[in-house]
């Protein structure tokens, strides 16, 4: 399976927050979810793989393309949705053909007009009165109609309703039927990731705490609640983070099965991408 | 590069439309003799240097610039796109500001000769490319909104010379006397050099926007 996407010790610092040392790969016909809390890096990432902002050092690797060395040939294989919707409000759905035609010898007016009869958006109509669904849902259509094999998505469903979400998550699965295409969304509704996403990468404050295949995750890792005094008497290289409060303690496991033969007496949860993010965030170490 | 023309010309297309009406009624009102035709000549001015930094606007406010550098474009290209659109205008204002010229020559209307007002077109078209070529590299370095207060001063650095050269011009041995003195023709060969000024240091304008996009990050 070739790679649609390889980033390696990828640095840029801001003085006051820096990415170190990134590395990320995304296999063709998959799903990478990337998570964080805002400000954790996700958007650097991102803009890092666009050429957007330059990096320190580190090596981007796009479909085999460098990323800077070879920025026109690799960002004609990317479709690119961001957190909001580019298109000047007095344009309409139709106007799209005449502005990114020529940008992509590989965009296909047909397929842009599929699209938009798919995701019921009228050519015709000006882009201020789309709802942000709708307006989301075009930025897709624009993406896609190009024929990327790379799709890079950051928050792109945020603020939309789970009807629309779920009919966008439904075009990402059609898209990675192509074991040549890949998707890299970086969002914060982790219940979508855990319905689509194949990978899932942890970014937080500037360095992956965690990069495994989902299943694996959601398989292996846990959530132990327990008293103080349960908590000490547990070995620490057990557990990853720790969360006490005022009612008990909680702690987040690295192997739920194994956990449960050592310690039999204490109830072991399966967890959620949300609980780890919420361990990692706010929880202490071991 | 195509592309990016296009998306200008439909952003724009409503106040393209706008100005149309606006020079075609003023056009109206030269040949009813209300107005004189330098009127419809010196707001050409005015159009050439406000499409293109509304251009920026149009973009500030989209947000577009951040997805324009996603596309598989070099700077070059963009910054060209921009260029092209203002270089697109110019063409357009000079034709029609010219075919008015020949209309009211030919209708025997206004106080001004077709020399006259080709002069008139000529300088009009100097000063907006004068304006346009300080103007497009403050927009891309500053944006459009902090890039607005020099356009007060670029404008009248034009005006101010004219007018120190008219007041002062002859104690110091510069005057444009000389173009009473020459044939009509050649002082409008002489005026001519202005746009070609402008397009010249359009050129100069470009390869700095190209240099100040390369070094932005979005």
């Amino acid at each position: 399976m070739k790679n649609c996407l390889e980033i390696k010790d990828l640095c840029k610092s801001y003085g006051d927050f820096a990415l170190d040392h990134v590395n990320l790969t995304i296999p063709g016909g998959t799903i990478m979810g990337l998570i964080g809390e805002n400000g954790a890096g996700k958007t650097t990432t991102i803009k890092c793989i666009l050429n957007l902002i330059r990096r320190d050092s580190g090596t981007i690797t796009i479909l085999g393309k460098d990323n800077v060395a070879d920025e026109r040939a690799a960002k004609l294989e990317v479709g690119v949705v961001l957190d909001e919707c580019f298109f000047h409000d007095s344009l309409r759905p139709k106007d799209l053909k005449r502005i990114l035609g020529p940008v992509y010898p590989t965009w296909d007016d047909n397929l842009y007009a599929d699209y938009l009869k798919k995701f019921k958006l009228p050519e015709e109509k000006l882009i201020k009165e789309f709802s942000r669904g709708m307006k989301m849902k075009l930025s897709l259509a624009a993406a896609l109609a190009h024929q990327p094999k790379l799709l890079i998505l950051d928050e792109a469903t945020a603020g939309l309703d789970p009807v629309v979400r779920d009919e966008i998550l439904d075009e990402f699965l059609s898209f990675i039927c192509d074991e040549d295409h890949a998707i890299l969304i970086s969002s914060h509704i982790t219940s979508d990731l855990e319905k689509a996403a194949d990978y899932i990468t942890y970014i937080h404050e500037g360095k992956i705490v965690l990069s495994e295949a989902k299943d694996d995750i959601l398989d292996r890792y846990g959530r132990v609640g327990c008293s103080a005094a349960d908590l000490r008497a547990i070995d620490p290289s057990d557990l990853l983070r720790v969360r006490k409060g005022s009612f008990g303690c909680e702690a987040l496991v690295p192997d739920r099965g194994a956990f449960h033969k050592k310690y039999p007496k204490l109830m072991v949860e399966k967890i959620h991408l949300e609980d780890i993010m919420l361990f990692v965030g706010k929880g202490e170490e071991t | 590069m195509t592309g990016l023309i296009w998306k200008d010309a439909l952003v724009m297309r409503k106040n393209i439309r706008f100005y149309v009406i606006f020079l075609l009624a003023y056009f109206g009102l030269a040949v009813l003799g209300v107005f004189d035709a330098s009127i419809v000549i010196s707001f050409s001015t005015v159009i050439i240097m406000v499409l293109p930094i509304s251009c920026f606007s149009f973009d500030e406010t989209a947000k577009w610039d951040r997805f324009c550098r996603s596309l598989p474009l070099e700077s070059r290209d963009i910054v060209g796109a921009r260029y092209l659109f203002t270089l697109l205008i110019l063409l357009v204002l000079a034709a029609c500001s010219s075919m008015c010229a020949v209309a009211l020559t030919l209708l025997d209307l206004g106080n001004a000769s077709l020399i006259e007002n080709l002069a008139s077109i000529l300088g009009s078209m100097g000063a907006g490319l004068f304006i346009v070529d300080v103007m497009l590299p403050l927009c891309y370095k500053l944006g459009p909104e902090r890039a607005r207060p020099y356009l007060f001063a670029v404008i009248f650095i034009p005006f101010i010379a004219l007018f120190l050269l008219l007041r002062f011009g002859h104690d110091l041995g510069l005057s444009l006397e000389f173009l009473n003195r020459l044939p009509e023709l050649n002082a409008l060969g002489v005026i001519a050099l202005l746009p070609l000024a402008g397009l010249a240091c359009l050129g100069l304008s470009f390869l700095i926007s190209c240099r100040i996009v390369d070094r932005k990050e979005f």
